[in-house]
């Protein structure tokens, strides 16, 4: 009798289709008037001997079934969402709600590089003014007047004594002022020359970098500036060449050239079939230029270098015309 | 700098090819930008020689000439050259010839007349600048024979970048010199001497010897300076780009190039008495060689005869002194001219030749008497005459004085990170021409040749030594460790943090100039003087920009000139309130027109309005942990009624708002909002310290209000924050209407209060009270109702 009982209500468990029916079934077995409540309440008409095992039995159907109800239960929740998450399809290939598309200058994407490599050899970074004087532009920097390295600088002039500044070496000057050696510091930052054509835009942009310390010699400045130039450009065996120059607040005074990024060396318009790229003028502190700040030139001496950061950029980023990062169309800025 | 290779190798000769001795050159500090080859595409391309030539019919300015190439039939060629003479030995380029610019000989008709071919100039064949006329082969070239045989063509030009500390390498000598230098050779100087006993009666009278220190003449008589330049000379000058003139001028610029002494020639004629160098007066005149008239003034050393200036000195020469080819009797002038006497006249007059060039830089004091004697020599043999003696000043007081350097071993060691042999050293001390005084164990002493006037201090040697020995050669070093840590500040934000939130809400980085024109700076600065530059590249770029606005501006003109409509810019950058470095400050600005968002599926494509910029802005301030305070602002730049100031402890550090609509009209521009902050005053950033937050429960209670349209939102939120509740932890507002319900100069607002306590859950009852004092304080102020 029990056992006719559990086999047909696992039946009519299994033959629900919704959850009203499998309420039902519950009703018909383990409702007040159900099958199996009616069982139970037989429970006198049973031998008394007989009567725990058969409670027993009882509960361990009722037990049974309560179970399978509630996995039916389950299965009918998994029924009844996957029917919401059909309806709440989307099509994922929509784009995004309102996308921004914002972003750094190429060349404060460049700058902001350019730092993070040398803050990671204890350089700090140091910024002065555009407009500058006579003495921190030049005669400081060992340019005295009429001296014919003014000439290579085609300078903008608000009076006599005002200019802006052909270059961030007078951040050199500024920071010795104010600050005791030993000194690591970059400068980056807008200059000017009174030059304009495919090549050349008026206002560009210098990073200077300038050591002073107890000791500080020329090969470590090669060294400094060839890992530099190979962690910029990501290229572990960039060839890199030094040759003598001539710039008046250094001495000896040098510039670099790089192997050309954009044949590899094998000669092309942009190295002017050279295989060599210019990218910097570095050298020692000219004394005159420490003494200038009243740095004791026996006790300390320095090295300093500086490069183009639009030529830097130009490079890395394949840019063929210096005058596209100051126009600003948003169809070159978005490129970076 | 050009100059032949054959040319300077008669002077020393390294057994190494031009490409080699370039590059060795350029790895030692003499640049060479470039080896100009000189042979040319010379086929079809022979000795021609003109047999007849008639004036064109058609055209005044050509002839017609007969040309015999040895070829059975005379070829009929038109040319335009002045110095078509007859029997003249010619570069014909037949037809099929392909000349250095290109040109394609074909057969063709000039003004009615054939033409079968093209008598070529030098430039022509490629073998030099020269354009003046047609080239001149030697009269015993054999017809129909190619050119090439004819033509001085195995050669080379060097193109050097000569820096500014190297005035003595702007010479083959000073070339040579440098060579030997590197290849361990010797440099012969050829020392000439005329023995003459002819007296130089030509009185010099020096009042500046500072600034002339030695100054030289030699009288040659009786020259015949029609003659014409040999070709050698022609040639060799040509290659260094220099232009030829007569006999006389061509001898001294060619001594100039050999030696690098610049030295001058007076027509003995024209000289009115004696030779007088001394400063100009204030206001006298001098025609230039050049025919440029300039007024000189008081800071110009002249040549002047004892009536007037005749010459600036070490510049230029007066074209009324100046030789001619009728000129008989000519003054040679060789001088030292002290280099900061010259340096920065010759280009105050706009003025740069070849001698200012050489003097600024410095000339070898020890060449005058040598350099001198060879244009003597040349002279003679060329141009005939008798020389007299020299006749010289010299002031030894005034002539610079060559101090001993001295340098020690340690120093250079130090200076260049390793260690140089000693004996090698010392080698190339005197190969450099330095004499060694002295020396021991740890140092040298050493004279500089008067030819260096760059070499002041050790390091100017240590240079010397270092590039003789190869960069490259230099080992790569290490910094040493640097092992005090450098402090991180957190309490100052870097420009890019402060660009951070900028770029997530889609601006894009901009930098524009920041010299702006004059159109922008009347409409923008107008309350700002302007910062004018006197030398500007154009009257666009002349002003420095006091606000970074015209240059945001600017960027948005150009990118909807160029079809990009919907922006979204910022910069930052220094602006200009003076010269003076407190005057220049960093600001950052943005702009915004167009659309809120790109054309989305999401949303509707509504225009951006003030309240996207102020969020904006709202998202930038909210870096900084000071406080701001956003006020309605009046500015003739911005629009009335929708712009803004910010303020910070009661002071203006920044502006935004709609760009005023008569502004935008004058620069054809759609509504454009914008903002602009002084950077300074948003980098702050404290250290932020924890606040305990409560655990009991808050409780929200909401009020709506009818007030007058213009009472701003700012001030009722001021009014209930004077009230200082404890228990108020925020006020907003979440709605903001006007209806017909409403009187038309009243408006509703709905205001949401917030109210905690940190001990306990509060009473209804006390908040009650709380928003009750609120509602009647607002009464009070405001006359407001509750709706």
């Amino acid at each position: 009798m029990i056992d006719n009982i559990t086999k047909t209500a696992q039946q009519d468990i299994a033959n629900t289709l919704n959850f009203k029916e499998l309420d039902d079934v519950r009703i018909t077995y383990l409702g007040k008037k159900g099958k199996l409540t009616a069982l139970l309440k037989s429970l006198g008409d049973i031998a008394k001997e007989d009567r725990p095992k058969f409670g027993e039995k009882v509960n361990k159907v009722k037990l049974e079934l309560e179970r399978l109800i509630a996995i039916r239960k389950d299965e009918f929740e998994l029924i009844e969402l996957k029917k919401t998450l059909i309806k709440d399809k989307v099509d994922v290939t929509l784009p995004g709600r309102n996308v921004e598309k914002g972003g750094l200058h190429p060349i404060t994407k460049t700058i902001n590089n350019i730092e993070k490599i040398f803050i990671k050899s204890g350089f700090q970074i140091a910024i002065g003014p555009e407009i500058e004087d006579d003495f921190h532009n030049f005669s400081a920097l060992n340019i005295p007047k009429h001296h014919p390295a003014r000439a290579m600088h085609d300078t903008f002039y608000f009076d006599a004594k005002m200019v802006l500044r052909t270059h961030t070496s007078p951040v050199q000057i500024r920071t010795l002022e104010k600050q005791k050696p030993p000194v690591r510091i970059i400068s980056p930052g807008k200059v000017y020359r009174c030059d304009s054509d495919i090549t050349h835009t008026p206002m560009f942009h210098q990073i200077e970098g300038l050591i002073v310390d107890k000791e500080i010699s020329f090969a470590q400045l090669k060294g400094l500036l060839i890992d530099f130039l190979r962690a910029y450009f990501e290229i572990e065996d960039l060839k890199v060449r030094f040759r003598p120059s001539y710039f008046p607040f250094t001495e000896p005074s040098a510039e670099a050239d790089i192997e050309c990024v954009m044949c590899n060396g094998s000669g092309c318009r942009v190295c002017k079939n050279t295989g060599w790229l210019e990218v910097l003028g570095c050298g020692s502190v000219h004394p005159n230029v420490l003494s200038s700040v009243n740095i004791d030139t026996e006790e300390f001496s320095g090295v300093a270098f500086g490069m183009g950061i639009e030529r830097l950029a130009m490079l890395k980023y394949k840019v063929n015309d210096i005058r596209l990062f100051f126009e600003n169309d948003i169809r070159f800025l978005e490129q970076f | 700098m050009k100059i032949s290779s054959k040319w300077l190798r008669e002077w020393v000769n390294p057994k190494v090819s031009d490409k080699k001795l370039a590059e060795k050159l350029t790895m030692s500090g003499i640049e060479v930008e470039g080896i100009h080859s000189i042979s040319a595409n010379l086929e079809h391309i022979v000795v021609g020689q003109i047999v007849s030539f008639n004036k064109h019919p058609n055209a005044d300015r050509l002839n017609v000439c007969e040309i015999d190439i040895a070829d059975g039939q005379n070829l009929q060629i038109i040319c335009g050259a002045t110095n078509v003479s007859l029997n003249m030995k010619v570069a014909v380029a037949k037809i099929g010839a392909k000349l250095s610019n290109n040109i394609k000989i074909k057969k063709s008709k000039i003004r009615d007349v054939y033409s079968s071919g093209m008598l070529c100039s030098e430039e022509e064949l490629g073998i030099s600048e020269l354009n003046e006329g047609i080239i001149e082969i030697d009269c015993d070239a054999n017809l129909g024979d190619n050119i090439a045989k004819y033509l001085d063509l195995d050669d080379k030009v060097f193109e050097l970048d000569i820096t500014p500390n190297r005035g003595d390498c702007f010479s083959i000598l000073g070339i040579a010199r440098e060579i030997a230098a590197i290849y361990d050779l010797k440099v012969d100087i050829l020392k000439y001497y005329n023995k003459t006993k002819i007296k130089n009666d030509i009185p010099i009278k020096v009042f500046n010897s500072r600034a002339c220190p030695k100054y030289l003449t030699r009288i040659i008589k009786n020259i015949d300076n029609k003659v014409k330049t040999p070709k050698w000379i022609v040639a060799r000058l040509t290659k260094s780009a220099q232009k030829t003139h007569s006999a006389v001028v061509d001898i001294i610029n060619y001594v100039l190039l050999e030696m690098g002494q610049p030295m001058h020639a007076f027509d003995m004629e024209k000289i009115n008495g004696g030779i007088n160098v001394r400063m100009a007066s204030s206001g006298e005149k001098i025609e230039l060689l050049n025919a440029q008239k300039i007024t000189l003034r008081e800071d110009t050393l002249v040549i002047a005869d004892d009536k007037n200036p005749i010459a600036i000195a070490g510049i230029i020469g007066g074209e009324e002194s100046s030789t001619q080819i009728e000129s008989r009797d000519i003054l040679i002038e060789s001088a030292f001219f002290e280099q900061k006497s010259i340096s920065g006249i010759a280009r105050s007059y706009g003025l740069n030749t070849e001698s200012s060039i050489r003097f600024e830089r410095g000339v070898d004091f020890n060449l005058t008497h040598q350099a001198l004697e060879r244009a003597t020599e040349l002279i003679l043999d060329i141009c005939g005459g008798e020389a007299t003696e020299i006749a010289e000043f010299i002031d030894i007081q005034t002539l610079p004085k060559l101090e001993p350097i001295k340098i020690t071993l340690d120093k250079i060691s130090k200076v260049i990170g390793f260690k140089l042999d000693k004996e090698w050293i010392e080698e190339k001390i005197i190969l450099l021409g330095f004499d060694i005084i002295n020396k021991n164990d740890q140092f040298f002493s050493v004279a500089v040749p008067s030819f260096r006037f760059d070499i002041k201090l050790d390091v100017d040697i240590i240079e010397e030594l270092l590039r003789l020995y190869g960069y490259d050669l230099i080992p790569n070093k290490n910094l040493n460790i640097d092992a005090s840590l450098q402090s991180v500040s957190q309490s100052h934000l870097s420009n890019l943090e402060l660009s951070q939130p900028l770029i997530n809400k889609g601006y894009q980085e901009v930098i524009t100039y920041s010299f702006i024109s004059s159109k922008y700076s009347d409409i923008f600065n107008s309350k700002y003087k302007n910062i004018t530059i006197i030398n500007p590249i154009s009257q666009d770029m002349s002003i420095m920009r006091a606000s970074l606005f015209p240059g945001l501006l600017q960027t948005i003109e150009l990118n909807q000139r160029r079809g990009n409509i919907n922006s979204r810019f910022f910069e930052i950058g220094l602006c200009f309130n003076g010269t003076n470095i407190e005057q220049q400050v960093y600001k950052i600005a943005g702009a915004i027109t167009g659309k809120r968002h790109s054309n989305n599926w999401a949303n509707d494509a509504e225009d951006v309005d003030f309240f996207d910029i102020k969020a904006d802005v709202e998202s930038l301030l909210s870096l900084s942990s000071d406080d701001f305070v956003f006020e309605p602002y009046e500015n003739s730049d911005l629009q009335f009624g929708q712009s803004a100031k910010i303020i910070k402890d009661g002071n203006k550090i920044g502006h935004l708002g709609l760009l005023s609509p008569i502004i935008a009209k004058k620069l054809s521009l759609e509504k454009v909002f914008l903002f602009e902050i002084l950077l300074a005053e948003i980098s702050n950033c404290n250290i932020s310290s924890y606040n305990n937050f409560s655990l009991f429960q808050s409780s929200r209670r909401d009020i709506s209000l009818v007030i007058k349209k213009d009472i701003a939102f700012s001030n009722i939120i001021s009014c209930i924050k004077n009230l200082k509740q404890k228990y108020l932890i925020d006020v907003f507002i979440f709605d903001v209407y006007e209806t017909d319900n409403i009187a038309d100069d009243k408006k509703s607002i709905a205001l949401g209060l917030k109210y905690q306590s940190d001990k306990e859950t509060l009473k209804d009852e006390e908040i009650n009270k709380n928003v009750n004092q609120i509602v009647t304080h607002l009464r009070k102020e405001f006359y407001a109702e509750l709706r």
